[in-house]
């Protein structure tokens, strides 16, 4: 069941009511103004994504009707298994032949590289992190939310070797820590804000920080022995108990988070109207009435994709919050 | 000594055992020195692509000192590897720290390298096999643009080329073994079966000697090899001649003592006529002038004389030839007599006879086959002896035995003399043999023995013994 191991994190839109689905630009570029005043990183990025964007409007047309005729652009992250390819190959077709464009699967090593297409316009949506999602919410709009065990909602597991007692993420002081990816909410940003509101960051609370760039890894670190402990995409633990029985066997749950908004599909929005984007949001809020996408739903563990509000993600925009202020 | 006592049907199998041994000793020393050489190559060939496999991964990763990704390396190496496994690989830096292991458990990341790994710097994979632990351990540097920058550490599990090698070892053992002692025991029947024919002929050959000759049965021959075969048709050739060859000797002894009785007729008859003749001639005398009386009691007394010698001639006949008589005591008188009976040869051949004979008291020996004995001999030195030669005769009792000497001066004594007369065996005479055959059966019977000597005078001594029954010794004496 490797097929489930992939799970997308795609852009959302920024702000609206998601029946009226995507946001226009200007819309979009006035929620970047608003989130960047959160930390100097946001105002960089956003500073990039207004040249990226003078330079469309400078050119014109040109670009957006090149892009308009060409392919959808879909990109993956590759927080779970990228190495799955029935599951990509079943999710292109069904994506072709729901939206009728041609599809084009881009997966990449980590969410930063992910995310900086997204921005920067080299791809049409993508399943991103929560995280990168509510840091980029003014130039990102969601398209869909993933519905799990029935919410568009998860959480984030600590987690340690199996016959350790530990009880609580104190127990893991001086650990050997693996996360995921430093843009990932459940593999680092739950913790990082675990340990802000004790007045604690990773790098002085553990003795050492590994990012593995993948939740599975994030598992086989633990059970290996190479980190004591470790921060997972608890959607991901559930669906490798069942399909890695053996690796996860090797380690147990320390603590669970809050639940959290799940990574969404977002898009630029700056093209949250366009016929592409507006086609993959039916196909995906779709889904579950064909076969052909209750195959992918059923390889991913995932019930349906729902149209969410933004809203759905302020939980994690407080964890940065946390972050940021624990951190200046 | 020893050589000889053991048999070749054990001798031959000792020493196939033996050059098998030497032989399964030399192959098996070369074969495992020759595994133990194809595994180290195998072992040494297996590292290098290991390490060198992993070093061009890992470069980048140690300079990072990137845990995770050399972790992840490691981690895949190890499950992608087939056949010989290593059972731990560590990556160091400079500094002698491992950045990660295979087994973060056992070797944790940012500990100090294990003492069990190679610590001498090699460029290019190193590998020391250490078959007490059952494992191997390797090392090559890993370096960047001519620069160290780490090392990579593997630990490989020999076991299974140990436990190979023992398998090998017990394999050669048990195939030697069992082919050594098939071969052995192949060895064993086969020289056993190749020599019966000859324990067969050994066999008939010991019972000819005690029982006379007898031919190998045909079912026998039959059943045995063709070079076998050829040698049993001259057995059984030679078997029958000798038998022929035995019959013709007991005819050869009756046609003997035919002959020999029917000298001593001849000589009888002559002793008889000569008288005859004189007592005729006194039967005219007595007729003519019977009716003097000096002439008459002349004549009558030549007439006693002549039937007195008469009487004596056939009762030394009746004496030595008659078997069914009842066995009596030997007088000196009955040697004597003897005289009579070879006196027409003696005369014959005008034949000197000294005759010594002893004042014994009669002995308990039976009469008949003594006198039998002696006249056999008599007559023998007659035929030996050339005319106008001597014959010398002696006869006594000395030491409780008597001894009777028969001496002549003839050729010598002819080889098969002694053979028959000294031989203790049923032995069968090859030629003509004088009626030895009796003299010797007759001695054998009486518990005496004859030996044959050269005689002073160049002829031929033979010294008959007959010993005489203890109980009457003292008598004698």
């Amino acid at each position: 069941m490797a097929q489930l191991q992939t799970v997308l994190e795609v852009a959302p839109r920024s702000a609206g009511s998601p029946k009226r689905g995507l946001a226009p630009r200007g819309e979009a570029r006035n929620l970047g103004h608003l989130y960047g005043r959160e930390g100097r990183l946001f105002d960089k990025v956003d500073r990039r994504q207004v040249l990226a964007w003078t330079a469309a409007a400078v050119l014109g047309g040109s670009s957006q009707a090149r892009s308009a005729s060409s392919e959808l652009r879909f990109g993956l992250t590759p927080v779970f298994l990228t190495s799955d390819l029935e599951l990509l190959a079943r999710l292109k077709a069904y994506l072709e032949k729901s939206t009728g464009f041609p599809v084009r699967l881009i997966t990449r090593r980590t969410y930063q590289e992910i995310t900086a297409l997204l921005l920067s316009g080299q791809i049409d949506a993508a399943w991103i992190c929560g995280f990168p999602y509510v840091v980029y919410r003014p130039q990102l709009a969601l398209v869909a939310v993933p519905v799990w065990q029935g919410k568009p909602l998860y959480r984030s597991y600590l987690i340690t070797g199996r016959d350790r007692p530990a009880n609580s993420i104190d127990d893991l002081r001086g650990d050997v820590h693996a996360f995921s990816d430093p843009d990932s909410n459940s593999g680092w940003l739950v913790t990082a804000t675990a340990l802000a509101r004790r007045n604690q960051a990773p790098d002085t609370f553990f003795s050492q920080s590994i990012y593995t760039w993948g939740h599975r890894n994030v598992i086989r670190a633990v059970a290996s022995g190479l980190a004591q402990s470790g921060s997972v995409d608890g959607y991901v633990y559930e669906v490798m108990r069942e399909t890695d029985a053996d690796l996860v066997g090797q380690t147990r749950v320390v603590a669970r988070s809050d639940l959290l908004g799940f990574p969404p599909v977002a898009c630029a929005a700056s093209s949250a109207r366009e016929p592409r984007t507006a086609a993959l949001q039916s196909a995906l809020v779709g889904m579950r009435d064909t076969d052909q996408g209750r195959a992918v739903l059923s390889m991913l563990r995932l019930d349906a994709f729902s149209i969410e509000p933004p809203s759905l993600f302020d939980g994690i925009a407080q964890e940065v919050a946390v972050v940021r202020g624990a951190a200046g | 000594m020893t050589e000889r006592s053991i048999p070749l049907a054990i001798k031959l199998p000792v020493v196939v055992t033996v050059f098998m041994a030497v032989v399964a000793a030399f192959v098996s020393e070369r074969v495992l020195v020759r595994l133990e050489e194809t595994q180290a190559r195998h072992l040494g060939d297996l590292a290098t692509v290991y390490l060198d496999g992993l070093s061009s991964a890992l470069a980048s990763p140690v300079v990072r000192e990137d845990v995770w990704e050399t972790f992840d390396i490691l981690d895949r190496a190890r499950q992608t590897n087939a056949g010989l496994k290593p059972v731990l690989t560590v990556v160091a830096n400079t500094a002698g720290r491992v950045i990660a292991s295979s087994d973060p458990k056992a070797v944790p990341s940012w500990s100090e390298l294990p003492s069990r790994f190679l610590h001498q710097g090699a460029a290019t994979p190193a590998i020391e096999p250490r078959d007490q632990e059952s494992e191997a351990v390797a090392r090559v540097d890993l370096s960047t643009g001519g620069q160290v920058v780490g090392s990579i550490h593997a630990v490989f599990d020999t076991a299974p080329l140990l436990a190979e090698r023992r398998s090998v070892l017990i394999t050669l053992i048990g195939t030697n073994l069992a082919l050594t002692s098939v071969l052995a025991g192949v060895a064993f029947l086969v020289v056993r079966r190749m020599m019966r024919p000859v324990g067969v002929l050994a066999g008939h050959l010991q019972a000819g000697a005690d029982r006379g000759v007898e031919p190998i049965p045909a079912s026998v021959i039959e059943r045995a090899l063709k070079e076998f075969k050829r040698l049993y048709a001259s057995y059984n050739d030679m078997a029958v001649a000798v038998r022929e060859r035995e019959e013709w000797s007991q005819r050869m002894a009756e046609d003997e003592r035919l002959a020999s009785l029917g000298r001593l007729a001849s000589g009888m008859a002559h002793e008889i006529n000569n008288p005859l003749g004189g007592l005729f001639n006194a039967l005219d005398t007595l007729r003519q002038h019977g009716e003097r009386s000096d002439v008459r009691a002349k004549t009558l007394d030549l007439i006693e004389r002549g039937l007195r010698g008469i009487r004596d001639v056939v009762r030394a006949a009746l004496v030595t030839y008659r078997a069914d008589e009842a066995p009596r005591l030997l007088h000196r008188e009955d040697v004597d007599d003897l005289r009579l009976l070879v006196a027409p040869e003696i005369r014959r051949k005008d034949i000197a006879l000294a005759w010594t004979n002893g004042a014994y008291a009669p002995l308990p020996l039976g009469a008949s086959p003594v006198r039998q004995v002696l006249l056999n001999l008599l007559l023998n030195a007659c035929e030996a002896t050339r005319f106008g030669g001597e014959i010398r005769f002696s006869a006594d009792v000395d030491e409780g035995q008597f001894v009777a000497v028969v001496d002549d001066d003839g050729p010598g004594p002819p080889d098969r003399l002694r053979s028959i007369l000294e031989s203790q065996a049923n032995f069968v005479p090859r030629e003509r043999g004088l009626g030895l055959l009796i003299v010797q059966r007759l001695l054998t019977d009486l518990g005496g023995s004859a030996t044959v000597h050269p005689s002073p005078s160049g002829g031929t001594l033979i010294r008959v013994v007959v010993p005489l029954p203890s109980e009457v010794l003292a008598d004698v004496a």
